[in-house]
């Protein structure tokens, strides 16, 4: 081999050793409270309820300067399980996490996932969201007492749309909604939709006989009347929307779906910390306020700690429901 | 039309058309990059419009939009490596078409196809809003399992020479398309216990592994070893012959493509496939079908525009997204603390009819930009061929490492891209694998969708007007040959010979 | 013993029809392990359509197995680069596969410059590019132009080799 080609063998080594660490100076050295380059895994589909939040959440930190090139990505699948796996396979990633919320943990159970919340690192839980039994509004139903009335006639034909896999907040609700009324869950014909957004068309197409989904991703069509809540889940009516709670309409059940985030199992103590701690900081910005009032969540903010201990009584509870349910 | 004549004011203005322009080249850039699709291009581009006005930013995320889908279908035909899943369909004759020395035209019947399936669905946002608002939700899974059969019996025309060799590898999609979980019940299927598999193969890796992996495989083994020729450019624009051959399929693709993406859970990967069944169909040029008919890219290219105008239609007026860079555009309304749905033509009338208007500029500035560059792009092709491989070798495997930076799929890469090569030995056609991939999973969910809204019973398959309909075109195109066998033929068989022959000429 | 080779050699497409068999059986034993006892309504469940695939993946194998018996061949496809009246040439093949799979082992390893640029060099030499000079440079510039694109102008990260740290 000649002289030449070795000089441009070596000067092609030399290129790619030495140009990519020039090119990006410093990593992550000086701002050290500030996150780069972090990856939020949304494990349901775009327009879903995890997927807003987590939007939302890394759009106010990046305007509050907290964060810097956050990566929202989506890897919907079984009621979130399949983001759960790929959030316990990366232990140790201290660069991703993971928008979750009540519908990750049922699943688990649902699914028979090998992985649990449990395996995970909790940072922070950040809102609370009730449920709606909303129908399209030309649907026959004007109340929830006439909808339990036709629902315990004919349980098989009055179906129920959601926006989450068997296990997730929008079956958990009616199923709890049934064994109230006393009419067996087993005999509940839900019908699962990937996320609130397939959920809806079928809901304003008159496809299911009624739906129950978070209220967020409804309320403009709420507002313009294309569709009609007949009763919320939580304990306390929510402000701007007209309907009673469901105890109020006789059903004596309540229920709130709640997110957070997770990170992978396994991470350095101090990527905790700075994640908490980022969280921590998002929780006090006028920005989140801000979204907070624009979404209708309800602040429910936990950090680290509390959130894992939140998290162990959920998952317990949960259990329990689904048990008794005849799913888990 | 008032509003519409106020919005090009708005979108007129120098600073709205330069966002326009900076977002159509921003889109067309990031789009030919590998891996990265609209969806992801307008999720990347998303922080640079921070601290825009909003006019300013959406007017440059629908340049970035139709920009990244046009970025796509450009290294789907140059290099068989299809950037988005409503490019797959391109590739089957625009590669084809650029080996042979007509890139420059295949890229071209794409850019003004996109043009014209633009222009017309935005049109059709235009006149239809109110209407496609009213009737989207009334389509439901059974019609949309219907249409899926029909496509399904659409695949037999892309079968190939011999029928088995078809089948097998459409069964070998449908067996791809398999792997995952279950989308009704969460069950585990072909997953083996590896959460890889647990969220399926993506089309893309599939498109991109059986195609370019596949193909660079199979010329390595059987290279041509003769002295260097490069691939001959030629003409750089659309001869007669071949604007008379391309202006139907243009037109036609708004047709099929901008209902589809209207619908939720439309898309554009079955229309774009449906479309080029229907070219391949009504063509005059049905034998050059798989070797590089321009029609199956113009057809092809003119509905996915179309599906994607469809898209925007659903997601102003409901707020409901059907595809993921719709959803990734009303994240970004959000943000801006506007929500699209049945009131915000009322409430921000400005900003939508800007918006539209936009639309209308940025397609036009997308066309006058990509056509004279079409003839540069194809020039790409003149590199020598170990380079050539080479690259669309790196490019792959770059798209499949990036976006999940997993080695996992770069190794399925490899895996798929082998089968592709043995296919390619045996003479198995590679396109009906892809749609195997396509409608396989997409077709079981509706259909479990429907039994289940109908309890059960086997009439929720058919107990819609429209799925009723469908069923009926299928059963017509499966029994039009024997029907026509039946009834006294008015031609003599010879008849269709000469005149084809005149068309060549 | 050659008559039995020459009459594989001749008939190899029967290697699908293994392939086509096995992938049958496969879908085949999956759909049956499946559990469907809990969540499932309606008539078709999780198992169905992994069955009806699997089993017609057995029949085409069947029929396949007959065709070429019969004598039917797959007919290989051609093209402008494909010279298909020589016998397949396994060495740049593996070449090509070595240089594919180096990316995949290396790229966590060295990072994406060093693993991509092998990828790029190894397959143009694999493919027969003799330029000893002009490739490697080539290489180098590619991988880290498009490192550059993904990593500081797109924040999608790429693993950016050894030297990462050391600036």
């Amino acid at each position: 081999m000649s002289v030449k080609v070795w000089v441009a063998v070596a000067t092609a080594l030399l290129a790619v050793l030495l140009v990519p660490p020039l090119l990006t100076p410093g990593a992550d050295s000086g701002e050290t409270s500030q996150v780069r380059s972090l990856r939020v895994l949304v494990p349901n589909q775009p327009g879903g309820g995890y997927d807003i939040t987590a939007r939302t959440a890394a759009k106010a930190m990046e305007d509050a300067d907290l964060l810097r090139n956050a990566e929202v990505f989506n890897l919907p699948g079984a009621g979130g399980t399949v983001g759960l796996g790929r959030t316990v396979g990366e232990r140790g990633n201290g660069k991703l996490i993971m928008s979750m919320g009540l519908g990750v943990v049922g699943a688990v159970y649902t699914n028979k996932s090998p992985n649990s919340l449990l395996d995970t690192t909790p940072i922070a839980k950040l809102i609370e969201e009730p449920d709606i039994v909303v129908v399209a509004k030309d649907s026959p139903y004007t109340s929830m007492q006439q909808l339990v009335d036709a629902w315990k006639a004919n349980p098989g034909t009055v179906t129920v749309g959601g926006g989450s896999a068997p296990g997730g907040p929008d079956h958990l609700a009616p199923m709890l909604i049934a064994k109230a009324v006393g009419l067996p869950p087993k005999t509940v014909n839900y019908i699962p939709f990937d996320g609130g957004g397939e959920l809806l068309a079928s809901v304003l197409g008159g496809k299911v006989a009624f739906g129950v989904s978070g209220v967020g991703e409804y309320r403009d069509q709420i507002q313009a009347g294309t569709l009609r809540v007949l009763a919320v889940t939580s304990k306390n009516r929510i402000q701007g929307i007209d309907a009673p709670t469901l105890k109020e309409s006789g059903v004596d059940v309540e229920f709130t779906n709640w997110r957070g985030i997770v990170a992978p199992p396994g991470i350095a103590q101090n990527d905790r910390d700075k994640l908490v701690d980022v969280f921590a900081r998002l929780h006090k910005t006028s920005q989140w306020a801000e979204a907070l009032q624009r979404n209708g969540w309800t602040d429910a903010f936990a950090p680290g700690d509390e959130f894992k201990t939140f998290l162990e009584n959920e998952n317990k509870r949960v259990a329990t429901v689904l048990k008794d349910l005849g799913l888990a | 039309m008032g509003q519409l004549l106020d919005g090009f004011a708005t979108a007129l203005t120098p600073t709205h058309l330069l966002f326009a322009a900076i977002g159509v080249l921003l889109g067309t850039a990031i789009g030919v990059l590998p891996g990265i699709g609209p969806a992801m291009a307008v999720a990347l581009l998303l922080p640079v419009t921070y601290g825009m006005e909003p006019t300013g930013a959406f007017i440059m995320f629908a340049g970035i939009y139709y920009g990244g889908m046009f970025g796509g279908s450009t290294t789907s035909i140059l290099l068989n490596t299809p950037g988005e899943s409503a490019a797959v369909v391109t590739a089957f004759e625009g590669n084809p078409m650029a080996r042979k020395g007509r890139g420059a035209q295949a890229l071209a019947a794409a850019a003004i196809g996109h043009f014209t399936g633009g222009i017309i669905g935005t049109m059709l946002i235009v006149l239809l809003a109110p209407f496609v608002a009213k009737h989207a939700v009334d389509i439901g899974a059974p019609d949309l399992f219907a249409i899926m059969v029909l496509a399904f019996i659409a695949v037999t025309s892309v079968l190939g020479s011999s029928r088995v060799r078809g089948v097998a590898s459409l069964l070998i999609g449908l067996t791809i398309g398999l792997v995952g979980l279950d989308e009704m019940t969460g069950q585990q299927r072909l997953t083996f216990g590896s959460l890889h598999l647990a969220d399926g193969i993506d089309v893309i890796v599939v498109a991109v592994a059986l195609f370019a992996v596949g193909e660079a495989l199979w010329v390595a083994a059987h290279l041509r070893r003769k002295p260097f020729v490069p691939i001959p450019v030629g003409r750089p624009w659309l001869s007669k012959a071949d604007l008379k051959r391309t202006w139907k399929p243009w037109l036609r693709g708004p047709a099929i493509g901008f209902p589809f993406g209207a619908i939720p859970a439309g898309g554009a990967e079955i229309p774009t496939f449906l479309s080029y069944v229907t070219e391949k169909r009504l063509s005059k040029h049905k034998d050059e079908f798989g070797k590089g008919a321009i029609e199956g890219v113009a057809g092809p290219e003119s509905t996915a525009s179309a599906s994607a105008a469809g898209t925007l239609v659903t997601m102003l007026t409901l707020g409901l997204p059907t595809t993921a860079t719709a959803a990734v555009m009303l994240a970004a309304f959000q943000t801006y603390g506007i929500q699209p749905g049945p009131l915000l033509f009322q409430r921000e009338a400005g900003l939508v009819w800007a918006l539209i208007a936009s639309l209308f500029i940025g397609l036009t500035l997308l066309l006058v930009l990509n056509l004279p560059l079409a003839p540069l792009w194809a020039k790409l092709l003149r590199i020598p061929r170990p380079y050539l491989y080479a690259g669309i070798l790196f490019f792959a495997s770059v798209g499949a490492y990036a976006v999940n930076a997993d080695i996992f799929d770069l190794l399925l890469m490899f895996v798929i891209g082998v089968l592709g090569f043995a296919m390619r030995r045996y003479g198995l056609p590679v396109l009906p694998a892809i749609i195997g991939v396509i409608l396989g999973p997409a077709a079981e969910q509706q259909m479990r969708r429907s039994l289940q809204l109908s309890d059960g019973s086997l009439t929720g398959l058919v107990n819609s007007p429209m799925a009723v309909v469908v069923y009926v075109i299928v059963l017509l195109i499966v029994f039009f040959p024997l029907i026509r066998r039946l009834l006294p033929s008015p031609t003599p068989p010879a008849a269709p010979t000469p005149e084809r022959e005149k068309v060549d000429a | 013993m050659t008559a039995t080779k020459a009459w594989l050699r001749e008939r190899s497409e029967l290697g699908i029809c293994a392939l086509l068999v096995v992938l049958g059986v496969l879908v085949l034993t999956d759909a049956v392990r499946i559990p469907t006892d809990f969540a499932q309504r309606g008539p078709v469940g999780p198992k169905a359509v992994p069955i009806l695939v699997g089993s017609l993946l057995l029949v085409v194998a069947v029929m396949l197995a007959r065709d070429v018996l019969r004598g039917g061949r797959g007919e290989a496809e051609g093209g402008e680069d494909v010279d298909l009246s020589e016998p397949a040439d396994w060495r740049t093949v593996l070449l090509l596969c070595g240089a594919f799979l180096a990316n995949a082992a290396l790229i966590g390893v060295v990072g994406f410059p060093i693993s991509g640029a092998i990828l790029f060099w190894g397959a143009a030499y694999a493919l027969g590019s003799r330029a000893y000079v002009r490739d490697p440079l080539i290489a180098a510039g590619l991988s880290i132009l498009t490192f550059a694109v993904f990593n500081n102008l797109l924040g999608v990260p790429l693993p950016g080799g050894p030297l990462m740290e050391v600036f």
